[in-house]
């Protein structure tokens, strides 16, 4: 004979088990939020945008022109670099320290070979983001990307998956903005 | 993109374009392999795991520029103006390139020979480009193979070589076969041949109509006469299918589309053949007279027979003839044109003179000049006879293919065999190179410098579009360097290239040139090669009526494949002929009623059979050919030439070795023995059925009728049901969602608008795309089909082995196409209406059908995913991302315009993958590339778009009319195709929507369909036998009946 | 003495119904006793080296199915037949099929119990069983036909991050509804009839494993007139619950048709048609497959000439409806005047597909005909073979229905042909496999037959044997075992 309980805990298994299937499917596991993959040249956003005050068009120019926001060629950085070398000068209250990774920069100009960053936002080929609309509509980098001005090592802040792109684009975002949202918007 | 419809100059587009930024050489620069790199990650990670969401787990490298070249955005196209080499015409063409790769063909708008169309075989340009049967490298001969070398010693091998030759005193019996090209190289080449003391090269193409060529330089001293169709009250052709490959044959296009349109005026065409070609098809009248007998009846226009006589020639009943000739006699002023054969071509000539065309419709005044230096074909042939001899020491070949274009009875192969050594510049492997000990792989012409004259006073440059894709360098360079070597000529080429060699020739210098290249022209001359040597006599064949066989064999160039230079562009293998209808496949053409005498049905085998040799092959019958007749394409069926170009059989098998009076090889020259084989072969055909069963698909209107009020009986009555929007032909605003979104609808309030309110806060419902196609410009030649292939990323499907892999349908090339998986969005259809006789008079109506975006859809509502629904801008929207392959909207659509991914055609891993490296390097990046399961179609080209609405938002104002077209409008060149905003009346194709000949395809269905076709315009009804059912497989249906 | 019996007919001791209607309430003369019920029906599940032979075929079948699946996965759809714009085929018709099988069960458990039709006790469990399989394999075709089945959960309406939901126009998802209803319920309604029989067996099985899992599925079942009274009540709501559903189905599977604007789908008819065919199909499998089983287990005089007798009736009548349909489909085609409508029937019926049409008209109208003859009704190995006919004659209804209309609409120029590849036929039999396979392993673990229904016309045993085995009524019967005028 069966008691009673045992129907209740099978029972009780049994939702569990929707339920837990239910929310995996609504929580986006599939995103690569928190990815925050180690770059070949340790590039610090805090120092370049905080201290130095460059704004982010300065290296990703394209990103107000154009659907990719492109990355600085070798060229851009040395542009600075050249001058800037690896040996930093004490300056506020910080003794004086040789940047490894201005060498390693240096080294790939020298060699003319291009960083091979690792690519941390990625979206599946079948969605077009065209960079330079959100741009010229105002919508601030940080936006999408994060305090990357914070960022010791940049890494992947939003989920970046539909529902998160949709939430904006029907205005409940904050600061409110408002696109067209239907499909043929972002998949062709 | 080049947005532009011809005349209505795109705005901020003379900006985009911009002259080339200075690339570094391919050999050895990072700077080129980076620039490779980075387009592998950014441009083409399309082309990789299309559809299977979890690509975002696998580490991506991105790699940036090493110096970002100036001008050039990650992610925005360049465009460079240059030549199209594809054929002798040399129209103009904008190469889209997008970091760093050529992505696109289109015509130059101001190009005065293509005007902004381009066809078919200028837009696979491309796949030549990318080719992956092209020579990596130079190479050289080590036994029986050829083995890569590295450049310093193929150009060492190659200068020794010319040295030895000339030490030896056999420069004289050098011999250099170039492909035909007009502008400064040939001279450039004579000229450097010369200062080696070898004779001038030969200048040869295959596809160009010598005949003609010939007639003209004897009748009028220059190539090529401009023909002015607008003027011609009527025009009969002698074989010449001017609408296809004859001439210039865009030019003509878009020329015959206006003056066909011109209805006041509009010309008569007459095409007088054995084979009804495409410019037989858009004909108001076809005279099926026996090959050979053009020339009869050409006379008898010129007075030098009775039609009786003409009649017993050419089996033509003598009353039409006499008709042909009233009209001649009626219309002033007419046009003549005669093609195939020199003599019928000088009696073409001959007539426009005597009715006083020459000036009027023939203007010698402003020849194209495409075709000067050609030799006659018959040169070649005495060249190979004195290989033969073996007195001839040198043979360098660049991009000609004589081992398969003079055919087996040429016997080219052997004559070779007797030539010490031989050098091939080709860049693609062919039948000739393959033979050579020496390959030093020319640059393509998308990838190198050059001038060509299409026009007396015109030049249309020539300019590199992107690195090189392989090793490979400019045979002038080549040349200039082994000039060098040599203590004489070294002071000739002190240039280091060929770029700076010519620029500084050309009008205008250097300067002059920096400043023409955004717009690829510059008025005036380049020196013309030296004369051409005269041809020799040709062997002339003996008449054919005394030939042996059941029936005449007529061989002719299959237009898009030419003699074989597209056999390896897959784009081309799998564009219908527009003719037959066939693809991967070389087929007997007979007409139904002889293969019923022979008692053979589509697709069993017959033996055709000449003196030269016989092949076997599947029979398709079609209504356009002389009874007495059997037609082959030339084209298919080489060996050596490429993975795609083995597709079919070599029709070449069955020359004889004769020539035309002009030296050109006798296509029509004997009859063949034909008799029915074992075996059957299905038809790797597109085509259904070739009748339209009453349902109004492809609609037509009397000229006469043009402008009166007329009822048209020609489709499916419509009945009006309660509650119908308005049929007025507003594409799609009427749908119930449409005009419910526009306001008209009778109770508005009645149905919940959201989005697809024009006053909702997003604006998405502000435009309405819609498209007009005009059956009376549209002459069915199927460059939009190529046009969409290049846009939208659509995959090849007919080769081998893009089939199942286990137990495959052994049917060898097109086993998908057999069971109709082809996947163009736009599509020719070509229905037949009349001749159910099987006679001479019947109407041909092609039909452009692509997804015609209903405002009333039947696809939306079955899927169960939404992956297809209305977007609010009147597109019907496919998102592949979300189908998950139901496939019932495609059993929904009532045109039948959607198409599955069978297999993997996107994904690199697998056999099916239609785009082998490098190809995948012409993949539009602004265009997903659908995975396998997927539901797609045509999609208005929403990438263009939406490309236009960011450029807009970025320029801070609206959509400019007209800024922008879709590919296959772009392309069109006889402008059927108009594409636009239907919703605001400042775009062009709100004129055409409200034309009296407007109609919609299955309107009775209610689908409010986003496309309006204009009825096409007849001189005369079809002979018509009384309607009756046509049920397939009877004795009217002419479909392959394939599928 | 002299004796009160009857002299025992020599022949035919089982008297035919007169009037011979199917409701009429059905003896089982040769069985006697309740013992000899249980004795004989669980007898059955003791498996036989046939069966075990059986079990093996079916599995093979369903792993070369199976195999060909995973291909078909690998490779994409393409290795299937499939002939643009046939863009549906085999797995669709065997989708449809399918479902229809399941209907007989339903209807013969539940509408017929509500109809108080005596015939169907003895067969409704195979039915049941049937229905339940059935439904099983149809459920998995419209998995089995999509281009990315992994993704089949989106056509599942759940909140997900994508803030999408499915289309509820679509018939498609539907059918996910319909679908899933049916088997829970007809799953239910199966397992509730089943418990008292599950008490049986619990007390006679010796095994303490299979003892215990018995016991568990019986729900502590004691034979209590309480526990009676609930079970009635409980199997009257679930008989009145599912009636409708075995009408609702198979509707919403015709809608998968019928809401499209195809010429030969786009048709009002669809619905009764599909229901009608649907059971009519399902009694032709009932046959299949109770024919063999009262064979092999010698039931026959359980599962009588006359349950068969009324059987073949509602088969009879079921296939005059279908064959009706039929002809009204072809006086519309003739009456709507629309071309296209008369160029496709045409083209289903003297053109391409003749043949189809062919062996689908003699199958369903012509063969079933014979039934209006009672020694036909009577005649197993004829209503053996029949049944196979019938559901071959189903089959090809369901691919008359989808092939040649995609073949054959409204553009010429995209009319083309079809032809299954090996896939398509491993699938197919793939799905015969997977339905026999569950079938066999029912059949060894629960009662074919329903002891308790039996037991309910049985007469009840006395308290005491009678020596000259003369029972209460006063009725002297011969026990044999088989039904006499059954030798052939």
């Amino acid at each position: 004979m069966i008691s009673r309980r045992t129907w209740i805990v099978a029972g009780g298994f049994f939702a569990l088990g929707t339920l837990a299937v239910i929310l995996s499917a609504y929580s986006g596991a599939s995103s690569s939020q928190r990815f925050s993959p180690v770059q070949p040249v340790r590039f610090p956003h805090p120092v370049h945008v905080q201290t130095l005050g460059m704004n982010c068009l300065y290296c990703h120019s394209a990103a107000s022109q154009s659907p990719d926001p492109g990355l600085p060629a070798v060229g851009t950085c040395m542009g600075c670099h050249t001058i800037i070398g690896p040996d930093r000068p004490a300056m506020e209250g910080r003794e004086a320290f040789r940047s490894a990774e201005i060498e390693k920069l240096q080294k790939y100009a020298s060699g003319n070979l291009p960083i091979p960053w690792v690519r941390i936002h990625k979206l599946p080929e079948y969605v077009r983001f065209p960079h330079m609309r959100h741009v010229t509509a105002g919508v601030s980098c940080q936006t999408c990307h994060g305090d990357v001005q914070n960022m010791q090592q940049v890494y992947q802040a939003n989920s970046l998956n539909m529902g998160w792109c949709v939430s904006c684009h029907v205005g409940q975002s904050n600061p409110p903005f408002r696109a067209r949202y239907d499909c043929a918007n972002c998949h062709y | 993109m080049t947005r532009s419809i011809p005349g209505v100059p795109p705005a901020g587009e003379t900006a985009q374009r911009r002259a080339l930024p200075v690339l570094p050489s391919a050999s050895g620069d990072p700077g080129a392999l980076d620039r490779r790199d980075f387009v592998k990650t950014l441009g083409v990670a399309a082309a990789g795991t299309a559809l299977l969401g979890c690509s975002q787990e696998q580490v991506e490298k991105l790699i940036p520029y090493l110096a970002s070249p100036d001008g050039m955005v990650p992610g925005v196209s360049t465009y460079y103006a240059t030549t199209c080499r594809e054929c002798a015409a040399s129209c103009g063409v904008i190469a889209e390139t997008r970091d760093g790769r050529a992505i696109k063909l289109e015509g130059n708008p101001d190009h005065p020979l293509n005007r902004g169309a381009l066809c078919a075989r200028g837009q696979a340009a491309l796949q030549g480009l990318y080719n992956p049967d092209r020579y990596r490298g130079p190479m050289i001969r080590r036994g029986d193979r050829l083995e890569p070398i590295s450049w310093d010693e193929a150009l060492r091998a190659f200068a020794e070589r010319v040295a030895e030759t000339r030490r030896g005193g056999q420069a004289g019996g050098a011999v250099f076969l170039n492909q035909h090209e007009s502008g400064a190289f040939p001279a450039f080449l004579d000229d450097w041949l010369a200062g080696l003391g070898m004779p001038p090269h030969l200048s040869y193409d295959g596809q160009a109509d010598f005949a003609s060529i010939a007639a003209n330089r004897q009748s009028f001293q220059v190539s090529w006469p401009r023909y002015d169709f607008r003027a011609a009250r009527l025009v009969i052709s002698f074989g010449a299918d001017f609408l296809d490959a004859w001439g210039p044959s865009v030019t003509y296009q878009l020329d015959w589309a206006d003056a066909r349109t011109d209805f006041a005026r509009a010309p008569k065409l007459v095409y007088v053949g054995p084979r009804r070609s495409l410019t037989g098809l858009n004909a108001d009248e076809w005279i099926d007279c026996r090959p050979g007998s053009e020339l009869a009846i050409a006379r008898m226009l010129m007075g030098d027979f009775t039609p009786a006589q003409a009649a017993v020639v050419s089996g033509v009943d003598a009353a039409r003839l006499e008709r042909l000739r009233a009209a001649l006699e009626a219309a002033s002023p007419s046009l003549v044109l005669g093609g195939g054969s020199m003599d019928v071509a000088l009696m073409a000539n001959a007539i426009n003179n005597a009715r006083g065309n020459v000036g009027a419709t023939v203007l010698t005044a402003e020849p194209v000049t495409a075709y000067d230096g050609m030799n006659s074909p018959a040169d070649v042939r005495t060249a190979v006879d004195r290989m033969r001899a073996g007195s001839v020491s040198l043979l360098m070949v660049r991009n000609v293919n004589p081992v398969h274009t003079l055919g087996r009875s040429g016997a080219v192969a052997e004559a070779m065999g007797r030539v010490p050594f031989k050098v091939s510049f080709s860049s693609i492997m062919d039948e000739t190179s393959e033979l050579c000990d020496l390959i030093l792989p020319d640059d393509h012409s998308l990838e190198q410098w050059g001038v060509a004259q299409p026009l007396r006073g015109t030049l249309s440059l020539q300019q590199p579009v992107m690195n090189r894709v392989f090793d490979t360098r400019p045979t002038a360079d080549v040349l200039m360097a082994v000039g060098r070597t040599d203590s004489a000529l070294a002071s000739r080429y002190a240039a280091p290239s060929f770029r700076e060699w010519l620029l500084p020739r050309l009008p205008g210098g250097a300067n002059g040139i920096a400043a023409a290249l955004p717009n690829g022209l510059i008025a005036g001359n380049v020196e013309p090669r030296g004369a051409t040597r005269l041809a020799p006599l040709p062997r002339l064949a003996p008449p054919i009526e005394g030939t042996q066989g059941d029936l005449y064999l007529v061989l002719y160039n299959h237009p898009l494949l030419g003699v074989g230079r597209g056999a390896n562009k897959p784009w081309l293998q799998e564009l219908p002929d527009p003719v037959t209808k066939i693809l991967w496949q070389t087929v007997a053409e007979l007409h139904p009623d002889t293969a019923r005498r022979l008692g053979v049905k589509n697709g069993q085998m017959v033996r055709v059979q000449t003196e030269a040799g016989s092949v076997n092959l599947p029979v398709c019958t079609y209504p356009g050919m002389h009874r007495e007749t059997v037609a082959i394409a030339v084209g298919r069926g080489l060996v050596r030439s490429g993975r795609y170009a083995s597709a079919g059989v070599n029709a070449l098998e069955l020359l004889l070795p004769f020539e035309d009076r002009s030296g050109a090889p006798a296509y029509v020259a004997t009859k063949a023995q034909v008799a029915a084989a074992p075996g059957y072969q299905q038809l790797v055909t597109t085509e259904g059925s070739a009748r339209q069963h009453g349902r109004g698909i492809g609609r037509a209107m009397l000229l006469a009728d043009i402008g009166r009020d007329v009822e048209h009986h020609d489709g499916p009555v419509h009945h009006k049901l309660p509650g119908d929007g308005d049929h007025s032909h507003l594409p799609g605003l009427r749908a119930p969602i449409a005009a419910d979104a526009q306001g008209d609808l009778v109770h508005p309030e009645d149905i919940e608008r959201g989005m697809y309110d024009p006053k909702h806060w997003s604006g998405m419902a502000k435009r309405r795309w819609a498209m007009t196609v005009d059956l009376a410009r549209c002459t069915g030649c199927s460059a939009c089909v190529t046009a969409c292939y290049a846009e939208n990323n659509i995959p090849t499907v007919g080769a081998v082995w893009q089939g199942a892999k286990l137990f495959p349908d052994k049917t060898g090339f097109g086993a998908n196409i057999l069971r109709s998986r082809e996947m163009a969005w736009i599509r020719l259809e070509r229905y037949f209406e009349g001749g159910e006789d099987g006679g001479p008079d019947f109407d041909t109506r092609f039909v452009p059908m692509m997804c015609q975006h209903c405002g009333n859809a039947p696809c939306e509502p079955v899927c169960p995913v939404y992956a297809t629904y209305h977007a609010p801008d009147g597109l019907n929207i496919q998102v592949y991302n979300r189908c998950v392959g139901t496939r019932y909207c495609s059993n929904n659509c009532p045109y039948k315009v959607r198409y599955f991914n069978w297999f993997g055609y996107g994904e690199p891993a697998r056999a099916q993958y239609a785009f082998p490296e490098p190809l995948n390097w012409q993949l539009n990046p602004d265009v997903t590339v659908r995975a396998k399961g997927v539901m797609e179609k045509c999609t208005f080209c929403v990438q263009r778009i939406r490309e236009a609405e960011n450029r807009a938002q970025a320029e801070g104002r609206e959509i400019i009319p007209d800024e922008f077209t879709v590919a296959c409008a772009q392309a069109c060149p006889s402008r059927a195709i108009t594409f636009g905003d239907a919703a605001d009346d400042r775009w062009a194709i709100n004129r055409l929507v409200h034309d009296e000949r407007a109609y919609h395809v299955f309107e009775e269905l209610n689908t409010y369909t986003a496309v309006v076709y204009l009825r096409k315009v007849l001189h005369q009804e079809p002979s018509h036998s009384p309607q009756r059912r046509l049920v397939p497989g009877s004795a009217a249906d002419t479909g392959g009946g394939a599928h | 003495m002299a004796s009160v019996a009857r002299p025992v007919p020599a022949k035919d001791v089982e008297i035919r119904q007169r009037p011979n209607i199917a409701s009429a309430d059905v003896q089982l003369p040769a069985v006697r006793d309740y013992e000899q019920v249980d004795r004989e029906i669980t007898g059955t599940l003791s498996p036989t080296g046939a069966w075990y032979l059986g079990l093996a075929v079916a599995v093979f079948f369903l792993l070369t199915g199976i195999a060909a699946w995973l291909y078909q996965i690998q490779q994409g759809l393409g290795v299937a037949g499939y002939n643009p714009p046939v863009m549906w085929g085999v797995y669709i018709i065997t989708f449809v099929f399918w479902v229809g099988i399941g209907h007989a069960g339903t209807l013969i458990s539940a509408i017929l119990y509500l109809f108080r039709a005596g015939f169907r006790t003895t067969i409704y469990r195979c039915a049941e069983a049937m229905t339940v399989f059935a439904v099983m394999t149809a459920g998995l075709f419209p998995i089995l036909h999509l281009g990315r089945p992994w993704k089949f959960f989106w056509l599942v309406p759940y909140p997900n991050w994508r803030w999408i939901w499915p289309q509820f126009k679509s018939p498609l998802v539907w059918d996910v509804f319909a679908i899933l209803t049916y088997l829970t319920v007809s799953t239910t309604f199966l397992y509730v009839g089943l418990v008292p029989d599950i008490a049986v067996l619990r007390d006679r099985e010796t095994n303490p494993i299979r003892k215990r899992i018995y016991a568990l599925l019986s729900l502590g079942w004691r034979n209590t007139d309480r526990e009676w009274r609930h079970f009635a009540r409980m199997y009257l709501f679930l008989a009145a619950f599912s009636t409708p559903l075995v009408l609702s189905v198979h509707s919403v599977v015709s809608f998968d048709f019928a809401m499209s604007l195809v010429p030969g789908w786009h048709t009002t008819i669809f619905p009764p048609y599909f229901v009608a065919g649907a059971i009519f199909s399902g009694i032709g499998m009932v046959f299949t497959i109770i024919i063999p089983l009262r064979k092999w287990f010698r039931l026959e005089h359980y599962v009588t000439l006359n349950h068969l007798d009324a059987a073949a009736k509602l088969a009879l009548f079921t296939s005059l409806v279908v064959g009706s349909a039929y002809m009204t489909e072809w006086f519309m085609a003739w009456y709507s005047a629309l071309q296209v409508e008369q160029d496709f029937f045409w083209n289903r019926i003297f053109g391409q597909w003749w043949w189809a049409s062919a062996i689908l008209y003699f199958c369903n109208m012509i063969a079933p005909l014979t039934l209006f003859s009672q020694r036909m009704r009577r005649n197993v190995t004829w209503l053996f073979i029949l049944s196979i006919l019938i559901n071959i004659g189903m089959w090809f209804e369901r691919f008359v229905i989808v092939v040649p209309s995609l073949s054959h609409e409204f553009n010429p120029w995209q009319w083309t042909s079809y032809a299954p590849s090996w896939v398509d036929y491993a699938i197919l039999a793939g799905s015969f496999g997977w339905f026999s396979m569950w079938f066999l392993l029912f059949i060894k673990q629960f009662p074919v037959i329903a002891i308790a229904e039996v037991k309910e016309i049985v007469a009840p045993r006395l308290r005491t044997e009678h020596e000259h085995g003369i029972d209460v009524a006063g009725l002297h019967v011969d026990y044999e075992r088989e039904t006499p005028g059954e030798k052939e």
